[in-house]
């Protein structure tokens, strides 16, 4: 299989690409698939406390763009997973200490040992969010259901276009199907009226993210947990799997079906 | 051999007070600052130099050399060479360094601090900062960075904590990083330091 490098991006901070890539990475490596997870969010790294891997980090990208250290060095291998490594941004510089062409550089040299190179990509569109798409092939953008996260979603769907991304591919995280049925909440039709790009997964709000965050372990090993489920489903539709999307019209839930017919009834 | 106080490569600390005469000084100076290739234009810098070495057209003149290299110059540290007569038993097993930095902060995500010395902190050392000290590095608060002691390669530089609960630790040529998934309650100083190759925790008592 030819390796791709896919870029996780949103524009807006806090709508879960870091949780995003920890997560997809990490269902990939369960399907026994060889994954770097690059963490470009440099002076603000998180990716590697997600993991739970932030105590091993000794080079960091910075490190290996500048020559101070080879890239095996610097990779990390993840605890749980064979297939499984990061690659961690520095915490004590900024963005700019890379540039967009020694992250091209840094993707294709990946290219050669993993299947799925997955960037984490900063909020912004600044520097960062330039180091982060310059060596990709695809990007997913993360959306929440609401106006502003999807305004930027669109923002940056027009700069990945402008980038020669033209295959971007839509999550929408933290949906909450209650507040969608009441009405409260933009439901998937709307977002995808207004960014009109291919839906990729949809993410349902879940209490066992924070938990897993801070413990350090992606939700997808947590059977329980309906977002890591959403996330494995995700992934398999990144292997090529044809895994049905939630349908939009209609929320699955049972009640909900039960006591529509009741109204029908009526 | 160069020490720097960094923030965001702000901030350049030198010590040249090894050097005897003024053209000694400005050549190490000029020689230093092509090896600090992080001190970037406008950085503030401290000078320490041997005491009752320079005049006031000296200070003038470095000042003017600084500026040419666009490096404002924040303060003259004169070191005076008086040095403490009475030792405790207990440190003479640790190496002797000149000089301690003291930090009246807390250290948080980001800030790094480097020197050739010691490092006193009297605050908190955050998950995400880093302190690379030559010598002995100790922390008058919650330890939970990372920190790296006897970085030039001295093995007998000491880490200590009033809560020891490090990301990472460093002495010497060793890393070391807590277990993972053991959550060990600390609530007395600690000490690190390297004994038969490894590096050991105990608790401190002087």
């Amino acid at each position: 299989m030819k390796s791709r490098v896919i870029v996780i991006t949103s524009g807006k901070g806090g709508v879960g690409k870091t949780t995003t890539t920890a997560n997809l990475g990490t269902s990939l490596a369960m399907m026994d698939k060889k994954v770097v997870l690059v963490d470009t969010d440099i002076g603000l790294r998180n990716l590697d406390v997600v993991m739970g891997l932030e105590n091993r980090i000794v080079f960091d990208i910075v490190d290996v763009v500048n020559g101070k250290c080879r890239l095996k060095q610097a990779l990390i291998k993840d605890k749980r997973f064979e297939g499984l490594h990061l690659l961690p941004a520095a915490q004590t510089k900024d963005k700019t200490a890379i540039t967009p062409h020694q992250m091209k550089n840094l993707t294709n040299e990946l290219r050669q040992d993993f299947d799925f190179i997955l960037v984490d990509c900063p909020a912004g569109i600044e520097q960062g969010f330039r180091n982060a798409i310059a060596g990709a092939d695809d990007a997913i953008v993360v959306a929440m259901p609401e106006v502003s996260s999807v305004r930027d979603a669109d923002r940056i769907i027009g700069l990945l276009e402008a980038a020669g991304l033209r295959n971007s591919r839509l999550i929408v995280n933290r949906l909450r199907s209650k507040m969608v049925r009441r009405g409260d909440m933009m439901d998937i039709k709307d977002i995808l009226d207004i960014l009109s790009i291919e839906l990729l997964g949809v993410v349902p709000e879940d209490e066992c993210i924070v938990v897993s965050t801070n413990r350090g372990e992606p939700a997808v090993m947590e059977n329980a947990s309906r977002a890591g489920a959403a996330y494995r489903r995700i992934a398999r539709r990144m292997m090529g799997e044809d895994i049905p999307l939630p349908s939009l019209d209609e929320p699955e839930n049972f009640f909900y079906r039960f006591k529509k017919i009741l109204k029908m009834a009526r | 051999m160069v020490a720097a106080i960094r923030e965001t490569a702000s901030e350049i600390h030198l010590n040249l007070s090894a050097c005897n005469s003024f053209e000694e000084m400005k050549r190490e100076l000029e020689r230093r600052l092509s090896l600090a290739q992080d001190c970037s234009w406008g950085s503030r810098i401290s000078i320490t130099a041997k005491a009752g070495k320079l005049t006031l057209k000296q200070t003038q003149e470095i000042k003017t050399f600084l500026a040419e290299r666009g490096l404002r110059l924040h303060d003259f540290i004169i070191k005076s060479e008086i040095r403490g007569e009475e030792e405790n038993d207990f440190f003479e097993n640790f190496s002797h360094y000149e000089e301690t930095a003291l930090i009246c902060r807390h250290l948080r995500s980001g800030n790094k601090f480097f020197t050739d010395g010691n490092v006193v902190i009297l605050g908190d050392v955050n998950p995400g900062a880093e302190i690379i000290a030559g010598g002995n590095i100790l922390v008058m608060g919650s330890l939970r960075g990372m920190v790296h002691a006897g970085a030039s390669g001295d093995e007998k530089a000491i880490i200590v904590a009033y809560r020891l609960i490090p990301t990472q630790l460093r002495i010497a040529d060793h890393i070391t990083r807590p277990p993972d998934g053991e959550v060990v309650l600390v609530d007395s100083p600690e000490m690190a330091r390297i004994r038969s190759g490894k590096v050991c925790i105990e608790k401190l008592k002087i």
